[in-house]
């Protein structure tokens, strides 16, 4: 019987599943300077002109500073809408995923209509070795914050709502690029106690670790949970800020790397 | 009736997750129900491994590709068949974690070199009836079985630069097992067979290990208290199946052994058979 034909290397004949610890792993950082800002969906672009404008005009001013961002846009009230009666139709986790793919791009699309005059570039999901020639252009790159994972996403226990959606994928770029912090603009000053705007009683809560965030078990969180679960395992991305971008001159203080809002760490 | 709802600076579609935090428990588990829709519940879908099959070159592939020409002319059978990478991917990953690349560059990487396989099985199925599936356009699979024709999927996910950071280590978690797994998974099939070089699934590497011994027909709960850390498919592959709703078998058989997999078609208990048991 014909053997095995294997190429010399540390992991021939390998199952790739154990953990792999043993190899000697000196990581490399992509691109350490870039700033990885999500747009808020539901808390931003679904509130329109009032909301989105200022926005925009402080990541246009931070971008003539020099500072080096890229958008990453959530979906809101229609990806809300859409897996509402997916989820009826009883539908696989993994067709949820794929339907949730088509209004962060909605969003892409349209911030980088608003940002056409300043640089602004829509890009594809795969599109980060083009990051380079956009950001020496001095162009704002937008992007969807959904990962690519579709059909391929997996099913959680007791929801048929994807795990990873655009918080998730936000965080996963910062740490794909290297970069050290992701930027979540939203409508509240960060992460409370509660849904602050459910819960008046709910307090702000301005620095916290991953972990102490998991062991509080809070009913509810301003990021997606899995984005959480990731952080003390990331290997660049070890910090998530996040801001109210309804408030002036929070958004290009955060671009300029202060602690504004809530910042949650590995 | 569809109605836009505002008022507080934000413009909403009435639904039941209108306005909802999707982070809120509660309201993530409105969404559930005990059962998925299962799309293609008749079709097998076929993985055949890399290292195991492949990197042996013609003597171990001409003869698996002879038996798949024989399940074919059962005109009832439908299936899917996708292809493991095998050295080459070993390759790029230990070059790739030298250089210190990221777990995302790598998988975005290794697909390439599964594709080479997919290509070589093609090119020797075609005459037979079979053609490559672009990534996610399954929804062709009817004319393919109509007509046919054996799709070759792409079995590496398309986790890609977002491969998340894995539990431990430096590699990504989510390889063609995972991949293939996951397809038969969100389209409802019937089985994954993985064809691979070993009579099934042992509780240690029976390359390495005359003592190891094969798992029959086990059911997935009793098969995670007893897997083994270095195992024939992804961590992965089963972690997601225990959290899934519609895959109910996997079987694992040796492809150098003529019959094996015509078997498994079949739905006979050969090789490794892991079933999984509805929640009670």
């Amino acid at each position: 019987m014909s053997e095995r034909r294997t190429l010399e290397s540390t992991l021939a004949g390998s199952t790739l599943t154990g953990p792999g610890d043993k190899l000697d792993y000196r990581p490399t950082a992509v691109m350490p300077a870039v700033k990885v800002v999500k747009i808020g969906g539901q808390s931003i672009l679904d509130r329109g002109r009032a909301a989105l404008f200022p926005i925009l005009d402080e990541i246009v001013e931070a971008r003539k500073l020099g500072i080096q961002v890229v958008l990453l846009t959530g979906g809101g009230t229609r990806a809300r809408h859409i897996y509402s009666i997916a989820s009826e139709l009883e539908m696989p986790t993994g067709v949820v995923a794929t339907l949730g793919k088509y209004i962060p791009m909605q969003n892409a699309r349209m911030v980088q209509m608003l940002l056409a005059k300043h640089g602004g570039i829509y890009m594809l999901p795969d599109d980060f070795e083009k990051l380079p020639l956009y950001l020496q252009m001095g162009c704002i790159p937008v992007m969807s914050g959904m990962p690519p994972f579709g059909y391929w996403e997996k099913r959680e226990e007791g929801t048929r709502i994807p795990q990873h959606r655009t918080d998730a994928g936000v965080f996963l770029s910062a740490e794909f690029l290297g970069a050290p912090r992701a930027l979540f603009i939203k409508d509240e000053d960060g992460l409370y106690t509660d849904d602050p705007k459910k819960n008046p009683a709910a307090t702000h809560i301005k620095a916290i670790t991953a972990r102490e965030l998991i062991d509080r078990g809070l009913p509810d969180v301003v990021l997606e949970r899995i984005v959480i679960e990731y952080l003390p395992r990331a290997q660049w991305c070890k910090e998530l800020q996040i801001v109210n971008g309804l408030k002036p001159g929070q958004v290009l203080a955060a671009l300029k790397g202060e602690d504004v809002g809530s910042i949650i760490r590995a | 009736m569809t109605e836009l709802v505002s008022g507080d600076g934000r413009t909403h579609i009435n639904s039941r997750l209108m306005r909802e935090s999707l982070q809120n428990r509660g309201v993530l588990s409105q969404t559930d129900s005990d059962r998925d829709v299962q799309v293609f519940p008749d079709v097998t879908l076929v993985s055949i491994g890399g290292q195991s099959i492949f990197d042996r070159g013609k003597g171990a592939i001409l003869p698996l590709i002879e038996e798949l020409v024989e399940i074919k002319r059962d005109k009832t059978v439908k299936m899917v068949i996708g292809v493991g990478g095998g050295t080459r991917v070993r390759h790029t990953i230990s070059i790739a974690v030298d250089l210190g690349l990221p777990v995302g560059g790598m998988a975005q990487l290794v697909g390439a070199m599964e594709e080479l396989n997919a290509i070589l099985l093609n090119t020797l199925l075609a005459p037979h009836g079979s053609m490559p599936m672009q990534r996610d356009h399954f929804w062709d699979l009817p004319l393919y079985f109509d007509a046919g024709i054996t799709p070759i999927a792409i079995s590496v996910p398309p986790y890609h630069f977002w491969e998340p950071p894995p539990e431990a280590g430096h590699l990504p978690m989510h390889g063609s097992d995972f991949g293939l797994f996951q397809l038969a998974e969100v389209l409802g099939m019937k089985q994954v067979i993985f064809v691979k070089d070993e009579d099934g699934l042992y509780d240690k590497d029976p390359k390495q290990h005359a003592d190891a011994t094969r798992f029959g027909k086990i059911t997935l709960d009793e098969l995670m208290t007893k897997l083994p850390d270095d195992n024939i498919l992804d961590r992965e592959l089963f972690h997601a199946w225990s959290h899934a709703k519609n895959l109910k078998r996997v079987v694992i058989v040796n492809g150098l052994k003529h019959g094996q997999l015509s078997a498994a078609i079949r739905g006979e208990d050969v090789g490794t058979v892991i079933v999984k048991e509805p929640a009670v």
